[in-house]
Formats: structure tokens, C-alpha cells, sequence
């Protein structure tokens, strides 16, 4: 499931775990279990869904922005407790994941995703799509993300962001 | 093309406001498509002064952006000269739309397909084969390219903020400002220099005139934004005002932020949640930037332009209407050139109250969207706005809907509802 750039020589055993991190991380949004998404992110993560418009032009405005897994767990809190939305499903799809570089601290890999939007009654849409930027730190024996920046191809939302990539 | 159409001239001149005056709006005025076009016509192409763009999204001269007035499309430039001017996105050939980026650097503007050029200021500099080939073809003797510039707006703007108009309005920026709003404009633009931190774009199924009423009604906020509730960012029972300019049209929604307690008035809101603490509390860690005890200040300025000042978290709201039932929303985030980094750091932090995924302005464009499904579901019905009376006055606090009612009473005169 991840691919290694070519010339990255990754043990099988690493590509493994990295896959087991991205499909668990599916598997929690999938299923809507939004307060496991903290876990999946080191203490000091960096954490941003941005626009390819203001990505490109090195704008620093993002949709949504966190600099901490706490501010993460205040992102699911507001999302339970705080924000009035209507019904609605967000599926995932995320695909050819790709090992960029091994750094001394952290590894880089780049992805595409999908997500697909389905309001009560009506038929499921294309909702954004776009490029994941990673970098996974070995957080004391579990692998994590210490960034995760969603770049989306579209400049505009339908409607509403309700929850995380 | 109500006038062309027979059928659509009496359906206009069939709707008529219903007798209680502005403490009502009748639904159809965000459904019908002939009073959207008649609002194209008086409103945004009519003598309106339209928010464009920012100064300091095109510093120098050749710099452009695109920035779209109602339906029609603009592309704000400054010349060689460093006067900025507004053109219409179309060529003055086929209309075609000129220029495709949404901002950059030009030296000149060539339509991509019969390479019709023009300069910084929309001149028609040159066409190919205007003489014709061999003697054959071209354009007609008579001719004159300074008769096919692309269209330029009147222009006018004020410490950094572009306005234009398709047809000017005997006032100044200011004067169409009036001192009121023209005191909450110069509190956030005294011509201190500003640095855009970048663009979030929304498409919201709901019509335009909802997002102003949204702004300039803050019974909603104590009661829809837990978060800005909760927060203490916003509460009715904070000291607050909305003040008007004389016409109604343009609105400052003024609050001063509280803390986090409980008192009689929380108790009716059922938003409110003391139980809620934030995990990291640098999210809003607002400091005082501003002249004087207000620290939200949100401008809706007719017709197109919200000036958010919620805390650190400055913006340009621009509304941009498709149809009767969709616009988009713009808006450009900013902060001053001077902003030392952890201002810049801030502003960002409490960017993620706004925009399409904000904690807070989530619930405006659900509500929008959900308040545009009742209408159309209603559309022989009408809304009701009688919060704080059923008149248009200034008043020293929130419980209120006073300046929808004098959105409703600008809009019916220039409407002629």
C-alpha cells in the first residue's frame, strides 16, 4: 500500500506500519469515531486543510488550522458540543500513498484523497479533493503524524468544512 | 428581461410588500429571479459604490486581480501611473473573458482569442489584421480603437480599500459612507499599510440578502454560537450597539467581549456551556489593537461588503450573488505590513473561527442553507421582524433586528417595492 519512491530503499516491516497508521486513521473518520483523530497526531503536531490558491501563492491562510494535538481535541469538541450542521457523511478515500524521504527525526510521504459528500435525501457529490502532505514521527514505538497539510484543489467549499481530512 | 417579458413585468408589478412595512419581508424576495435581475440592474449595477479588492493585493504597477461585482466580472490593475482601475473581464471583440488568472503581473491584457491587446488602463492597443491581409479584409476604415477599450468603472477608494461602480453615484465613498460608518471603517483602516494572509471561498445555496441579515442581527449569535457564547467573544448581554447611517443601508454590529460566566442572561441561552474548557487555549488569546472598549466591530457595507473585526480576526467578507438562491462568499484575511510575527501568529490562530470550516461561522452558512430551504418550501409566506420594535433606530444594545429592518428599508426605496 505504500509505495516507495524510486531509490528509497524502505524495509518491508516500516511500509507495513505506515500502512496500518493510514488504514486505522481511515478507519476512525470512516466510521465517524472523530475523537480517536487526536490520537493519531504527536503532541506538537502541525495540522491544516489549505487551498492549492493560497498554498501556491506561500499564503499562510488555512481552513482550518491546528499547532497542537490539543487544539485538534478542541476541533472535535466544537464539532460535538458547539456547531449546529445539518445531517451529512463525508467519506474518505485516499490513494497512492508514497514514501518521500527517511529524515533523522521523521519520514515524509505525499498521497491524493477524495471526499465524497451525501446530504439527507440527496444523491452523494464530489465534495473536495486534493493532495495530503505528511511527515510520521516514531512517537515512542507508535507511528504518528507530526503534519498532516490537505491541500485542496478547489479555491471554494460547497457550503460548509463539518469535519477533518 | 422583466422588460422583455411580458409575463415577468406582472409578476413584478404583482408582488407587493406587505402593509406592516419592514417588520416583515415577504419570502419571495429570495426565491423570485425577477427580483434578482431587478436587483442586478438597481442594485449592484445601479449607483452603488461595490468593495473590489485591496490595495495591497496589487502594490505595484502591472498588478492585477479578478474580483466579480454581482454577476459581472472586473479585473482590478494599477497602471504605470499607480492608479488603480477596474475593467470589465470581457473584450470588447466577442466578450470574451480577458483575463484568466485570479491575480499576477501583466504588462499588457491580450485577449486569448483573436489577440486583441490592451493596456494597464483597458486602451485598445492593437488588432491583428486590422488592415486586413494583401489588401483583403480587415477592419472598416472607420475604425478607431479608442472607441473599443474595455469598459472601465468609476473607481474611488479610501486607506487601502477599492470600490467601483458600473454607475456612479453622485457621492463620495465617504458621503455614501456617511460619519458613522465612516468612524468604524477608519478604526480598521487608518491607512496603516495592510499584508492579505490569504483568500477562503465558500459557495452557500442560499440567497445574498441572508448573509447581511445574518451580520446585522445579533439576537442569533447569543443563541445559534455556542462557541462565541461559551467563549465570551460574543453575548447580547455584553455592552454592545447597532449603529446605522441615516439611510439604514450599511450597519455596525459593535460588542465588547465578556468572560466566561454565568449570569440571567445565560441562563436563557441554552447555548451556553460552562462545562467547555479548551484544550489549548492559545486559540483565543485576543489582545487589544483598536482605540476604545469595542472588540468586535462587524460593518456590513451596501452592497456587497462585510468588515469583520471579531478580536485579532480581520476580514473582507465579499458577497458575490450567482442566482437568486446561491452566492459565494469571499474573504480575504489580513493584518498590518507592521504585524510583529506573533500578531501574524494570532490573527492566523483565530482564523479558524471564520471562513467555510470556522467554529463559529460554520452555523451562519448551515443556517443560511437551511433558512433558504423553509423559504423556498414557503414561498407565499413571509418573515417575521419585530425583535426590539418595529422600527429603524440606533440602539445601545443586542436584542434586536433594528438593522435588518433598515436594510428592508433601503432596499424597497432603490427596489421600488
Amino acid at each position: 500500500m505504500i509505495a516507495a519512491a524510486s531509490g528509497l530503499d524502505a524495509p518491508l516491516e516500516l511500509r507495513a506500519r505506515l500502512a496500518d497508521l493510514y488504514a486505522a486513521y481511515d478507519d476512525a473518520l470512516g466510521e465517524g469515531d472523530y475523537e480517536r483523530w487526536p490520537e493519531f497526531f504527536t503532541e506538537a503536531c502541525v495540522y491544516k486543510i489549505i487551498s492549492r490558491e493560497n498554498y501556491d501563492a506561500g499564503l499562510p491562510l488555512a481552513m482550518l488550522q491546528a499547532e497542537s494535538r490539543g487544539m485538534l481535541t478542541d476541533r472535535v469538541a466544537a464539532l460535538r458540543k458547539t456547531t449546529l450542521y445539518a445531517p451529512r457523511f463525508v467519506r474518505r478515500l485516499v490513494g497512492s500513498i508514497v514514501l518521500r524521504a527517511i529524515e533523522a527525526d521523521s519520514m515524509r510521504l505525499s498521497s491524493s484523497f477524495a471526499l465524497f459528500q451525501t446530504m439527507l435525501n440527496e444523491p452523494s457529490e464530489v465534495f473536495l479533493c486534493g493532495r495530503l502532505y505528511d511527515r510520521v514521527a516514531d512517537d515512542a514505538g507508535t507511528l504518528r503524524f507530526a503534519e498532516r497539510i490537505c491541500v485542496t484543489d478547489a479555491t471554494l467549499v460547497p457550503t460548509s468544512l463539518i469535519f477533518p481530512i | 428581461m422583466a422588460a422583455a417579458d411580458g409575463g415577468a413585468v406582472s409578476g413584478l408589478a404583482a408582488r407587493h410588500w406587505p402593509a406592516a412595512g419592514p417588520s416583515r419581508v415577504p419570502n419571495w424576495v429570495y426565491t423570485d429571479p425577477d427580483i434578482f435581475a431587478r436587483e442586478q440592474e438597481r442594485i449592484f449595477e445601479g449607483p452603488s459604490w461595490l468593495y473590489v479588492c485591496l490595495d495591497a493585493e496589487i502594490p505595484n504597477p502591472g498588478d492585477f486581480t479578478r474580483s466579480r461585482l454581482g454577476r459581472r466580472e472586473v479585473v482590478a490593475v494599477r497602471g504605470n501611473d499607480g492608479a488603480v482601475r477596474v475593467l470589465l473581464n470581457s473584450c470588447a471583440h466577442r466578450s470574451m473573458q480577458v483575463c484568466g488568472a485570479n491575480r499576477g503581473t501583466a504588462k499588457e491584457f491580450i485577449c486569448p482569442y483573436h489577440q486583441w491587446t490592451y493596456d494597464l488602463e483597458g486602451k485598445l492597443l492593437g488588432v491583428p489584421f486590422r488592415r486586413g491581409f494583401r489588401g483583403q479584409g480587415g477592419m472598416p476604415e472607420d475604425f478607431r480603437p479608442d472607441e473599443h477599450g474595455l469598459q472601465q468603472l468609476a473607481v474611488a477608494s479610501r486607506h487601502g480599500v477599492v470600490f467601483a461602480s458600473f454607475n456612479q453615484p453622485n457621492e463620495t465613498l465617504e458621503d455614501y459612507l456617511g460619519p458613522t460608518m465612516l468612524g468604524w471603517f477608519d478604526r480598521v483602516f487608518s491607512g496603516r499599510p495592510l499584508k492579505v494572509l490569504g483568500y477562503q471561498r465558500q459557495r452557500l445555496p442560499s440567497n445574498w440578502k441572508l448573509m447581511f441579515e445574518n451580520i446585522k442581527d445579533p439576537y442569533h449569535a447569543s443563541l445559534l454560537h455556542v462557541f462565541l457564547v461559551t467563549f465570551g467573544l460574543f453575548r447580547l448581554d455584553q455592552q454592545s450597539a447597532i449603529e446605522m447611517d441615516d439611510t439604514g443601508r450599511h450597519c455596525a454590529m459593535i460588542s465588547r467581549r465578556g468572560a466566561q460566566e454565568t449570569n440571567e442572561a445565560t441562563a436563557q441561552m441554552s447555548a451556553f456551556r460552562q462545562d467547555l474548557r479548551l484544550a489549548d487555549p492559545r486559540l483565543l488569546e485576543p489582545v487589544r489593537e483598536f482605540p476604545g472598549d469595542a472588540t468586535v466591530a462587524m460593518q456590513t457595507i451596501w452592497p456587497n461588503l462585510i468588515v469583520q473585526q471579531q478580536s485579532n480576526g480581520l476580514a473582507m467578507r465579499q458577497i458575490v450573488p450567482l442566482d437568486a438562491g446561491n452566492f459565494d462568499l469571499v474573504w480575504t484575511h489580513f493584518g498590518y505590513a507592521d504585524d510583529p510575527p506573533e500578531m501574524t501568529e494570532r490573527r492566523l490562530r483565530q482564523s479558524n473561527l471564520f471562513g467555510p470550516g470556522g467554529l463559529v461561522s460554520v452555523d451562519d452558512g448551515e443556517a443560511m442553507m437551511l433558512s433558504q430551504v423553509g423559504i423556498a418550501g414557503n414561498e407565499g409566506g413571509e418573515c417575521l421582524v419585530e425583535m426590539g420594535g418595529r422600527e429603524v433606530a440606533n440602539v445601545p444594545h443586542m436584542v434586536t433586528e433594528t438593522a435588518i429592518r433598515g436594510f428592508y428599508q433601503h432596499y424597497r426605496a432603490v427596489m421600488g417595492l
